[in-house]
């Protein structure tokens, strides 16, 4: 429904009222758990595709630290965002309620928790060419969602989602850097450093 | 002390040669980025090089950042430099036919520039390509530069000075004293020089360069069109001055030290590295300090949102000035840095900013600008609406494709097999690697597309116009300054 009519699940998600903890547990949670469960039979059966003729293949305990750790980061990201959009609202005139921001977030995520079953097949450019529409499908929902779902206007709703764009960019760059990190220190796959 | 004797009421601005650098520029980023979309496209495509030594990859790259960094970035601020300090000092430009020599000497340069590396002349340093007779009527022409900006500086008959115009002296002031000291070299014959630093010396010193060449010209001098296009636009005083000048010292303080970042691993001292690493990291509290003030600027300019496209690509700039002032420290890491280092991540890095925060925000100001220059409404603003969509859709999926082709470099470079050696050989990387070049040819392409839009759309409003003529306010200078952040 939220993938096929947008626009009308928007409206339905601004006039019903989710505690925050209903749609932690229900639905975020077990949306988080996709990605990495994905990336973890991915990566265990096929190897870590990165364009060559061999696969990287990892040990299966490296593979499972993996992705407890972006299970984790996954939820930070997302409760972190939440936290930061409800900071947020009191600029824009948007709504407070944490239920709302967990809400969104669940909405502009689906794209990408669909697009992350590609995750099965761990190859990097792949998974690029599906994720990279489902990102730009993902920011069109964040965009088109925001005002309706956290009642402000379009016009303070759009600065919104920018500096929305703007921390998740940051988030996930970290994202990025942690791992690097990681892979630096040992855990992931075996380089020459 | 003595008293001020401030000018006689001024006549009118002198925005004739505003709209030839707004011109300049425009035509300008055309050409610097079909160099760069060629050039990308002979990443998926080599035999599109036609064995013809000007198209090679070595030579059009350095055409296509010599372009948009000199032709569009430069023409695009020395124009917005002249429109912004008239008008917060209310007084026509110092030495107006010196600006109008500015304007003509800096388009020669530039397409000299671009013939000599066609023709490949270069002196090897990078984004300092350019040979000895070119870097000193570089030298020559910033300097005429500067006698106008700070001559109107000087003649100004408001008390203040807005703090653009500190981000644009800083620009200029630094951008000088970089040049000079990293072209000092020694002439071999008309097109051939070496510099006169050598081995470690000379890495510092141009990574010195080419760092702050980023964070003086690619920065400052964006912060100076930025702090006085966005309280305009959205019609609002600056979020908090006080923050605009202290965020403006941190800047120019941390900003200098970091350039050996970009040699981390290398010949040069550890502590050396390390330092710059750490002020690499102090930069990141200025950079922040200056998002979130235009952030919060802009965040109840609701109805001017509405009217306004070129507010719009301001905001997304924003937005990306943050992720890429985040993403450089972070690369400054050195557990960071040795996997991104000379991989492609940090030409997506390069990219964010340029073409992120650079471009959207020159675009938004001149969206801007040129209407009111000319006394006409933008010819269309669906147009610049689908501008702002391509822009965001090319920067995205250039981006995300570098940052899939660093990593997947990274990574593959430094793997090892069971007995410690290298697993993958350079070719078998390379060929890895072409899916993210033609993604990157399209995100690319489609942030290229955009720019014709608003090319079009800019000169079609200017198309049978005279620039209209403004006169500064005249109202007296002994009155007090106006209230900070009120240009």
């Amino acid at each position: 429904m939220v993938l096929i009519r947008p626009q009308a699940s928007f409206v339905a998600l601004s006039e019903a009222h989710f505690s925050a903890l209903h749609v932690f547990v229900r639905l975020a949670l077990w949306l988080g758990m996709m990605p990495p469960l994905c990336a973890y039979v991915g990566m265990t059966k096929h190897g870590w595709q990165l364009g060559t003729v061999e696969p990287l293949m990892l040990p299966k305990v490296t593979i499972g630290v993996i992705c407890a750790l972006y299970f984790f980061a996954l939820l930070f990201g997302f409760i972190s965002a939440a936290i930061i959009g409800r900071w947020m609202a009191g600029t824009y005139g948007a709504t407070r309620d944490l239920g709302a921001h967990f809400a969104l977030l669940v909405v502009v995520g689906a794209p990408l928790v669909l697009g992350s079953l590609m995750h099965l097949y761990p190859d990097v450019f792949l998974n690029l060419l599906v994720l990279v529409p489902c990102l730009i499908w993902s920011m069109f929902l964040l965009y088109r969602g925001l005002p309706i779902v956290l009642q402000t206007t379009p016009e303070q709703g759009m600065l919104m989602a920018s500096s929305m764009i703007g921390y998740l960019f940051v988030a996930f760059v970290s994202l990025l850097g942690i791992s690097v990190c990681l892979w630096v220190y040992g855990i992931g796959p075996r380089l020459g450093v | 002390m003595a008293a001020i004797k401030w000018p006689a009421a001024p006549t009118t601005y002198e925005d004739d040669v505003v709209l030839a650098f707004t011109i300049a520029a425009v035509l300008w980023s055309l050409i610097g980025m079909a160099a760069g979309v060629y050039a990308a496209a002979e990443l998926v495509w080599p035999a599109l090089n036609l064995d013809f030594a000007p198209l090679t990859f070595g030579r059009l790259r350095t055409v296509h950042t010599n372009a948009v960094l000199f032709g569009f970035a430069v023409s695009a601020l020395m124009g917005t430099s002249f429109y912004t300090v008239q008008r917060t000092c209310h007084i026509r430009i110092f030495a107006p036919n010196l600006a109008w020599t500015v304007f003509f000497a800096w388009q020669l340069i530039v397409i000299a520039g671009a013939v000599s590396l066609f023709m490949g002349a270069n002196a090897g340093k990078e984004y300092a390509e350019l040979e000895w007779p070119i870097d000193i009527a570089i030298t020559v022409v910033w300097v005429i530069y500067g006698v106008v900006f700070f001559g109107t500086i000087a003649i100004r008959r408001i008390e203040q000075i807005y703090i653009s115009n500190w981000f644009f002296g800083a620009f200029i002031l630094v951008v000088a004293m970089l040049h000079i000291v990293n072209s000092l070299a020694i002439p071999v014959s008309a097109f051939k020089s070496y510099s006169l630093y050598a081995g470690a010396q000379d890495a510092i010193v141009q990574w010195w360069y080419g760092h702050n060449a980023v964070g003086f010209l690619l920065t400052g001098g964006f912060l100076g069109m930025m702090y006085y296009f966005l309280p305009k636009q959205s019609e609002r005083p600056i979020w908090s001055y006080r923050l605009s000048v202290l965020s403006f010292w941190a800047f120019a303080y941390s900003y200098i030290w970091a350039g050996p970042h970009h040699l981390h691993f290398s010949a040069i001292p550890e502590w050396v590295q390390t330092l710059a690493m750490v002020m690499s990291l102090i930069l990141l509290a200025p950079s922040w300090a200056t998002m979130i003030n235009g952030i919060m600027t802009v965040s109840t300019a609701r109805q001017k949102l509405r009217e306004d496209p070129g507010l719009k690509l301001i905001v997304l700039s924003l937005a990306f000035y943050g992720l890429a002032m985040f993403e450089g420290p972070m690369m400054a890491i050195r557990s960071v840095n040795i996997i991104s280092h000379f991989t492609e991540w940090t030409i997506g890095h390069v990219h964010s900013g340029a073409l992120g925060w650079n471009a959207l925000i020159t675009f938004g100001c001149f969206y801007f600008m040129v209407p009111r220059l000319v006394g006409q409404p933008l010819w269309s603003v669906r147009l610049a609406n689908i501008h702002f969509w391509l822009a965001l859709a090319g920067v995205m999926l250039y981006v995300l494709s570098m940052w899939g082709a660093g990593i997947t470099q990274g990574v593959l470079w430094l793997s090892l097999d069971e007995l410690g050696q290298v697993r993958y050989g350079f070719n078998e990387i390379l060929a890895a690697l072409q899916p993210y070049y033609l993604l990157r040819l399209l995100g690319g392409s489609a942030f290229f597309v955009g720019a014709i839009l608003m090319s079009i759309n800019l000169f079609m409003t200017i198309s049978g116009q005279r620039t209209v003529t403004v006169a500064p306010p005249t109202t007296s200078m002994r009155s007090p300054a106006p209230a900070a952040g009120t240009p």
